[in-house]
């Protein structure tokens, strides 16, 4: 390293140090000595003015923390079985619901390796519980099958199912029915006007009027 | 010696006043439930890195989850610590591991794998940089905005790290002795790798412009 490339570094560090301090003026340049490389001063100027902030989703977000919230709890659990991960047994309906990634189902037996490197975890440590958190999870959910089976009709679910057919049939009808159009209704009021004359004529004749 | 942080060393600082997160940290110790807190603090932070390192938002949401359960499965493991290691060139480099600094360490190797394991997928520029608004509807904003979207394209053509520097100065807005710690260099070196890379993102739009 050459020393005047460190005394340039260091002036190019400090000029970033006004440029963040600067950062709440919402200033994207500040001014520099005439000894700072132009070259630095337009390139950090046009990093800052190009700056995006990313933000994780909602969703995302609390879609971790949930995980992250079971996983802890497994390990407090875990924390009196020396950061052994105790899993559900019977792993029968995850077999069933994935047939073709039953590998992918950590054994129940197994304890999770956690032996961090440097104080960090290994990789294949964290993703083993990982699994074993998703699958345990999904483990200790009871499968349709294994599920009791209960009426269909109880209390409020039945008569909403009940008002939900009469709908159903209602609509089945009118679509095999069609109401009639104005033109239709025209004709059927001018025949029931002509069928009421004719009765009023009948009851004239046979009670003596003349019309 | 010019370090703020050897200097307090000698001046004998207290330990006590180093991390600002050490009560979470505790916390979260006494009941890994409490983690939580932590990762709302830093949860921005890491993914912001992520996203920056590898330019694809699922890709920083795989790291960033990774990042997060290595954090919590390790815990126990982190010690909080202020020293100083030679590095083989002779110069004193400080060794500090705050939470912060100690959860970038883990963010740096995930998203390291994670680069080595998509190496061959075909690398998308930064184009949601592109797509930002600018800010009041003013032309002079906008240019400046389409400018720095280019600044950070270039950004993404720099080498690993050159270009790690940049992300962690700029977007998670860190010290120099706090990218030392987490890369593992000198500050020395950090000055003049961010000085460097600062010079080629400006060779690298002259020579796109021309």
């Amino acid at each position: 390293m050459l020393e005047s490339e460190a005394r340039d570094a260091r002036r190019t560090a400090r000029h970033l140090e006004r440029l963040m301090d600067a950062a709440d003026g919402r200033a994207t340049d500040v001014p520099v000595g005439i000894d700072l490389d132009p070259s630095v001063r337009l390139a950090a100027r046009q990093l800052r003015a190009g700056l995006l902030r990313v933000h994780p989703s909602f969703r995302f977000e609390e879609n971790l923390a949930g995980r992250l919230a079971t996983v802890a709890a497994r390990l407090q659990d875990g924390a009196a079985l020396d950061l052994e991960v105790d899993l559900p047994a019977t792993p029968a309906p995850i077999v069933t619901l994935w047939p073709d990634h039953s590998d992918l189902v950590p054994s129940a037996s197994a304890p999770v390796a956690m032996e961090p490197e440097d104080g960090q975890p290994t990789r294949a440590a964290a993703s083993a519980l990982l699994r074993q958190t998703i699958f345990g999870r999904l483990l200790k959910k009871p499968s349709l099958a294994s599920r009791p089976s209960r009426p269909l009709i109880v209390g409020g679910v039945g008569v909403a199912s009940a008002a939900i057919s009469l709908g159903a049939i209602y609509f089945a009808w009118r679509l095999s029915h069609p109401s009639p159009g104005p033109m239709v209704r025209a004709v059927r009021a001018a025949h029931a006007n002509r069928d009421h004359g004719r009765r009023s004529n009948v009851l004239g004749e046979i009670l003596g009027v003349v019309s | 010696m010019g370090n703020p942080v050897l200097r307090h060393l000698e001046e004998g600082a207290r330990l006590a006043r180093l991390d600002r997160d050490r009560g979470l940290v505790e916390a979260a110790r006494r009941d890994p439930a409490q983690f939580d807190a932590l990762y709302r603090k830093y949860l921005t932070q890491v993914y912001s890195f992520a996203y920056y390192e590898l330019r694809d938002p699922h890709a920083a949401e795989d790291a960033t989850e990774r990042v997060f359960m290595q954090a919590l499965v390790g815990l126990p493991r982190f010690e909080e610590r202020l020293d100083a290691f030679t590095l083989p060139e002779g110069e004193l480099a400080p060794d500090i591991s705050t939470f912060r600094v100690w959860l970038f360490r883990i963010a740096r190797n995930v998203i390291a794998n994670e680069r080595r394991r998509s190496s061959r997928r075909p690398v998308a520029p930064l184009e949601a940089a592109g797509e930002l608004t600018a800010p009041d509807d003013v032309l002079e904003s906008a240019l400046a905005h389409e400018a720095g979207s280019a600044a950070w394209q270039a950004v993404a053509r720099l080498p690993e790290d050159r270009r790690r520097v940049v992300v962690l100065r700029f977007v998670e807005e860190m010290s120099t002795a706090e990218i030392s710690a987490i890369l593992g260099r000198s500050e020395g070196a950090v000055r003049v790798l961010l000085h460097r890379a600062l010079r080629s993102v400006e060779a690298d739009l002259r020579r796109r412009m021309s």
